[in-house]
């Protein structure tokens, strides 16, 4: 997928069902949880995925404003 | 889910809220064409909303969306590099519920040598429509074209 791709400019119903359907076979419970870098909205460093539970558990809630 | 965060960071739970792509974009918040248009947009969101957790912003590709499976609004929990809890939309009663059994288990873990059980189930959430199309239409025209077509 593109970056265009991605950050699509009309949402489409149809695009997105498949991805929903598709959730169940993603990384499972009990699974090894991905790490990637990310940036601080706050203040722009970098942060490792990873670092959010190394000393504990971590709650990741993906959204946007739309 | 502020609230959530607040309850349990005393217990070493860290709670993060990624931004992704824009789910609905519209005349007023439109899709990304930069990281500059995330971050706006980010912060439109923490203005509007008043969210109190830390905002993490995924790169422009969405490389950590992608690699959690691209829903809107999902929610994960994540221990010892371990996928505790994924659920396809964010619900707070039933993150909560597997938040504590998460700690318990953990707890117990130590104290009652308890293994850990793969699990599946359905869960249930208010159905929140008015709320969403009133969301849609901040968003502007578009969205609520796009999602009612």
């Amino acid at each position: 997928m593109t970056t265009d791709d991605y950050n699509y400019a009309v949402f489409d119903m149809a695009k997105e069902e498949p991805v929903f359907a598709e959730f169940s076979k993603s990384v499972s419970a009990g699974g090894r949880a991905p790490s990637f870098p990310l940036e601080d909205l706050a203040t722009g460093e970098q942060v490792e995925l990873r670092s959010l539970w190394k000393h504990g558990l971590a709650i990741l809630e993906f959204g946007s404003f739309t | 889910m502020d609230d959530l965060a607040d309850r349990y960071a005393d217990r070493g739970v860290t709670s993060v809220f990624i931004y992704t792509r824009e789910a609905h974009p519209a005349e007023n918040y439109r899709h990304h064409r930069s990281m500059d248009d995330k971050r706006r947009n980010a912060r439109a969101m923490v203005a509007h909303t008043g969210l109190r957790r830390r905002v993490l912003l995924d790169d422009l590709s969405g490389t950590a969306h992608h690699g959690y499976n691209l829903l809107p609004n999902m929610s994960w929990i994540v221990g010892r590099n371990i996928v505790l809890y994924k659920a396809a939309w964010t619900e707070v009663h039933d993150i909560e519920n597997a938040l504590r059994q998460s700690l318990d288990g953990m707890d117990r873990r130590q104290t009652d040598g308890l293994r850990p059980l793969y699990t599946e189930r359905v869960a249930w959430r208010p159905n929140v429509a008015d709320e969403f199309r009133k969301g849609l239409e901040r968003n502007g025209p578009q969205a609520v074209e796009d999602f009612y077509k």
